[in-house]
């Protein structure tokens, strides 16, 4: 799970790019400094069912184990 | 102009109030000449009232009769629950026509929301759905055929969600989308509607676990389903450490210096 939650961070362009995250139920949204920063394959490949993007805003749809992604999250930020 | 706007809002409104509070389905609303004395506005504008609220399914006019309160509408929960499991827990019955149950290629975009490889197998059904003997919805449905082998073989199955769960495959969570939309001609005759009236589109994936397991596609008539969404306040969003501590570092140290013009840390 923590290495979901790096693998994640990390594709978001590191905790350096990222405003803040909300956790949403079923997905993490996240509004991002530098969007084209953010690696769409990567968050697929760390098992994200679907990433949006909306201008800074990044939606990355993880399922109900959103919640303790976002305690992890919170850990490495 | 902006005067008769609002005074055929003002007729609305009362009728939206009597429909919900005062009425019973079934109940015939007043005249339209009670009416045009109780809010001293023309007939036009009392039919431009009424109007808005048989478009909107609270009323229903019926040819040489008069118009009447409308059956209450279902409200479209965004839980994950079938449509058959939905309208027994409603006490309604459930029942269904079946368009097309066949073993299909997924299509791109199908493939896409089953996370699926272009070219891979998939179940496809398409129903129109009833309650209680009345058309209701029409629903596509697709699941990966390795989830569920031999799906169609003793029939059609009256609950993906079921036969998900005979295969140990849990739907536990699920996104809608859902838009508004107008029917088309050929939905519409499957639903009895007019073509161009209004229904709710749904698109829901389904997953169990890390598995996405049925796609599906919905048009809900709006004249009989409104949708309902619980709400709360969004959590704390998390933010990072490194800008929380620049700012309890920054604070002490302008308080102690004099501000220097340019000058960047």
């Amino acid at each position: 799970m923590m290495d979901q939650a790096a693998n994640i961070l990390a594709a978001l362009g590191g905790v350096a790019n990222i405003i803040d995250i909300e956790p949403c139920t079923t997905r993490l949204r996240s509004e991002v400094h530098d969007p084209t920063l953010v690696d769409v394959p990567a968050l697929r490949a760390a098992g994200a069912h679907g990433v949006m993007i909306n201008g800074h805003v990044v939606q990355v749809v993880v399922g109900p184990s959103v919640d303790t992604l976002a305690t992890d999250l919170e850990e490495l930020m | 102009m902006r005067r008769s706007g609002l005074k055929y809002v003002r007729v609305r409104d009362y009728l939206r109030s009597l429909v919900t509070h005062e009425l019973a389905v079934g109940d015939v609303i007043p005249s339209e000449r009670l009416l045009c004395e109780r809010f001293g506005v023309s007939r036009m504008t009392v039919r431009q009232a009424v109007d808005a609220l048989v478009v909107d399914g609270l009323l229903e006019r019926e040819q040489g009769r008069g118009t009447f309160v409308a059956p209450t509408k279902v409200d479209l929960e965004v839980r994950l629950a079938s449509f058959g499991e939905d309208m027994l827990r409603r006490g309604m019955a459930p029942s269904s026509k079946v368009l097309a149950a066949e073993e299909v290629t997924a299509s791109p975009d199908i493939a896409d929301a089953l996370e699926l490889l272009p070219g891979e197998r998939v179940f496809y059904l398409h129903r129109v759905r009833y309650a209680d003997g009345k058309p209701m919805a029409i629903e596509q449905t697709w699941l990966p055929s390795r989830l569920a082998p031999g799906l169609f073989d003793g029939g059609t199955p009256d609950s993906i969600y079921r036969e998900l769960r005979r295969r140990g495959l849990d739907p536990d969570w699920g996104e809608d989308t859902v838009g508004a939309a107008e029917i088309d001609a050929e939905d519409a005759d499957l639903l009895g509607l007019r073509t161009g009236s209004a229904v709710l589109r749904l698109a829901r994936r389904t997953f169990a676990g890390e598995v996405a397991c049925a796609y599906s596609r919905s048009s809900y008539r709006a004249d009989r389903y409104e949708l309902w969404v619980p709400l709360r306040a969004p959590r704390r969003a998390l933010t990072p450490r490194a800008a929380l501590d620049e700012q309890v570092e920054d604070g002490p140290r302008t308080e102690n210096k004099p501000p220097v013009s340019g000058a960047v840390p």
